[in-house]
């Protein structure tokens, strides 16, 4: 097929020894790129049981066709590991710069295996890939470590680097990129560290063919103004994420003092009015056309976004109203390498266990201050950092307050509060990196647009299931998730025009099916299963108290009612186990 | 006459512009292969700045050309039989735009009146004017 590089660089950071090698295209067959191809590889190279932080787990950037046209939002690339926070795969969407070039270097994918001797950085230049010792750089924030690198290779070079988390194996680390932007979710920056991996440093000086490139690119303009930038995209453009902060007060999910309630009356001290005020210019990333980032200078703050996560995690539900120290928290954590959602969640959970007297953290809802220091002790695993880098599944282990430790197979909710969005439960539960709203997002369906009723479990098994195979189709491209209008059949002209071949949307369901299926059997050699797919007992045995969904609850049957719905539709036994005729055809 | 303009007020740092420009002229998407470089970049995390390398028309390549290979009119065409690739043009551009591929530059002919770039750019950073 065309579109693709043909070669997958491998790296051998034990021995600084690299090759290249064509990519199984059979497999890109299957998965098309990205997320799907990424797992592909690490469900056929990485033995069961491998241990995350140990030198024969593998970290994979994954670019996939579209990278590097001029398809809109084509730019983001794929990076998958075995998660140390979960023990489940986990792959997340970085935006940035550096999948493009790592497609004009010449590869559809870069393989990490091993673990260099001393900590240090890879720069890949091309076809030379270079091992440079980053003694200058261990220790030092993400942002620092990414202006010196800027600063040598220009600001051309495209960069993913890790902070003091990721050095420190915090199991919430991040990968950073473009400053401001993340590999969040699940710890990848962590399996970065225990490689000694500070940075890899991405050099791209050609370029990327596809069949009847001057027809193709007059049709991608044409999608890109028909349907790419329309006002159900472009509100990403004026105001970013910020726009959730309203529609999910209305909606009665927005997580406060740690989900024990889902409105805030305060929300408008924060909201996007108040933050884009200070507003210091736009960026999007590579091959985008939609542009959500929003450059702020707000107190002594300087952030892209706020992304709508990040003000919840660190306003609402922290008890937090004051934009700034908002701000100034998602600063820090960027810079520490720290995933905004896990970090928020661990230290909202570390405020209730010290207002319940459960175990004194030191920390109260609403104490903005100390909540600054404390995403620096977690990043370095200094004094009460040390706990709270456990993660709430670890930290609730240990000092108790699981009921309210919110929580999948380890990864800390996203923030929308599922008692006002019962779909949501499900989709956290069966996400195959732990909780995740971005592999099925119901409160669009359920909550934003109310075309399916939230209360109830009626129907949940097949809306999330069509969500998830949607979202795995667009991953696997990778197109952004904020090209929201993108339907499936117009995702296979994109593929067929890169690829040369036509592929139909049938085809597409097929993998994005596949991709779920795949993910599943990857955790579930590892020994996740029903068991593991799980609904934090808050959200069960407590009533919501405020806003549409007050006296809501998720009684344990309908949750076990929408496991059992989803299951049955992708053929899983009901222990939620992919039989072997459908391994078979991974 | 008309020439390309920028305004990086409304420029997020795509790249679709030059991306678009070397399809259309050189068959692949390469930001080296381009006859515009417009880029944004955070310096150091903490200001945001442009890179603003198009073409404005101005003609001073031509003129510095000493085989007189470079035609200016309404925009600029190359006679690849006169050009020797003696690599002037390039550091004469007041605004680095020129770039290099087997020898010879790569000049802006603003795709012969409707700019791809102009027609890619989602935010009407670049407009023909």
């Amino acid at each position: 097929m065309q579109g693709y590089q043909n070669s997958v660089l491998r790296v051998d950071l034990s021995s600084k020894e690299y090759t290249s090698e064509p990519l199984q295209m059979e497999w890109a067959r299957k998965y098309i790129g990205s997320k799907g191809l990424a797992i592909k590889y690490l469900y056929e190279e990485l033995a069961p049981k491998t241990d995350p932080f140990s030198a024969e787990n593998k970290l994979v950037l994954m670019t996939g066709p579209l990278t590097g046209t001029v398809v809109p939002c084509s730019g983001k690339l794929a990076i998958a590991s075995k998660s140390p926070a979960t023990g489940t795969i986990s792959d997340a969407s970085i935006g940035g710069h550096s999948a493009v070039r790592l497609k004009y270097a010449g590869y559809d994918a870069a393989i990490f295996e091993g673990k260099l001797p001393a900590p240090g950085y890879v720069v890949i230049r091309n076809d030379k890939v270079e091992f440079k010792d980053a003694a200058h750089l261990w220790g030092k924030g993400a942002h620092e470590t990414e202006g010196l690198l800027s600063a040598e290779y220009g600001h051309g070079a495209g960069i993913l680097c890790i902070g003091p988390a990721g050095e420190n194996l915090v199991g919430m680390a991040c990968i950073n990129s473009d400053y401001y932007r993340q590999a969040g979710r699940g710890g990848l920056g962590a399996v970065m560290g225990s490689k000694n991996v500070k940075a890899i440093v991405v050099i791209g000086d050609g370029g990327v063919k596809i069949p009847n490139i001057e027809k193709a690119t007059r049709r991608f303009i044409e999608i890109m103004k028909e349907d790419c930038l329309q006002e159900d995209n472009t509100f990403v453009y004026d105001c970013g994420t910020t726009a959730f902060l309203e529609a999910c007060n209305d909606g009665g999910i927005l997580p406060y003092k740690n989900f024990s309630d889902a409105t805030d009356e305060n929300w408008v001290k924060y909201n996007g009015d108040v933050l884009l005020a200070s507003k210091a210019g736009k960026r999007g990333c590579a091959s985008c056309a939609l542009g959500c980032g929003n450059f702020l200078k707000i107190g002594d703050a300087t952030v892209e976004g706020p992304e709508y996560e990040s003000i919840s995690a660190f306003g609402p539900n922290a008890g937090v109203s004051d934009p700034e120290a908002i701000a100034k928290a998602n600063e820090i954590a960027d810079d520490m390498g720290l995933d905004t959602i896990s970090a928020g969640d661990v230290i909202s959970w570390a405020m209730e266990m010290t207002e319940k007297g459960v175990h004194d953290f030191g920390i109260k809802f609403g104490d903005a201050a100390k909540y600054q220091e404390y995403l620096k002790l977690m990043a370095k695993r200094e004094g009460v950092g040390a706990d709270l880098a456990l993660g709430v599944k670890g930290a609730s282990e240990k000092y108790g307050g699981e009921g309210f430790a919110l929580h999948v197979k380890g990864l800390e909710y996203p923030q929308y509060e599922p008692r006002g969005s019962w779909g949501m439960s499900l989709a956290y539960a069966v996400s195959d990196r732990g909780a995740c709203h971005m592999r099925a997002y119901a409160p669009n369906e359920e909550v934003f647009a109310a075309s399916i009723p939230p209360y109830t479990p009626e129907g949940k098994g097949q809306m999330v299931y069509g969500l998830a195979v949607h979202n795995a189709i667009k991953f696997s491209l990778c197109v952004c998730d904020f090209w929201a209008t993108l339907e499936k059949g117009m995702m296979a002209e994109l593929v067929s025009l890169v690829t040369g071949e036509e592929w139909t949307e049938e085809d597409m369901n097929a993998v994005g099916e596949r991709v779920i299926n795949i993910a599943r059997a990857f955790n579930q050699r590892e020994g996740f299963s029903r068991k593991d797919d799980t609904i934090p007992g808050r959200l069960v045995a407590e009533a919501l108290k405020s806003g549409p969904a007050a006296g809501q609850k998720i009684p344990q049957e309908a949750f076990e009612d929408m496991l059992d719905q989803y299951y049955g539709i992708l053929g899983w036994d009901e222990n939620g186990m992919v039989p072997g005729s459908i391994i078979d055809t991974l | 006459m008309k020439r390309l303009k920028f305004s990086k007020e409304a420029c997020i740092g795509c790249q679709l512009c030059a991306q678009a420009c070397s399809a259309m002229h050189e068959g692949e998407y390469s930001l080296s292969k381009a006859r515009i470089g417009i880029s944004s970049y955070y310096d150091k995390g903490k200001e945001l700045k442009y890179l603003d390398a198009y073409c404005t028309l101005c003609g001073i390549c031509a003129k510095n050309c000493p085989e007189g290979a470079i035609e200016f009119g309404d925009s600029l065409a190359l006679d690849s039989g006169k050009c020797t690739g003696c690599g002037t043009c390039g550091p004469a551009c007041p605004r680095s735009v020129i770039k290099y591929f087997n020898e010879k530059p790569l000049l802006c002919d603003t795709c012969g009146g409707a700019p791809v770039c102009v027609e890619i750019c989602p935010h009407g950073a670049l407009k023909y004017e």
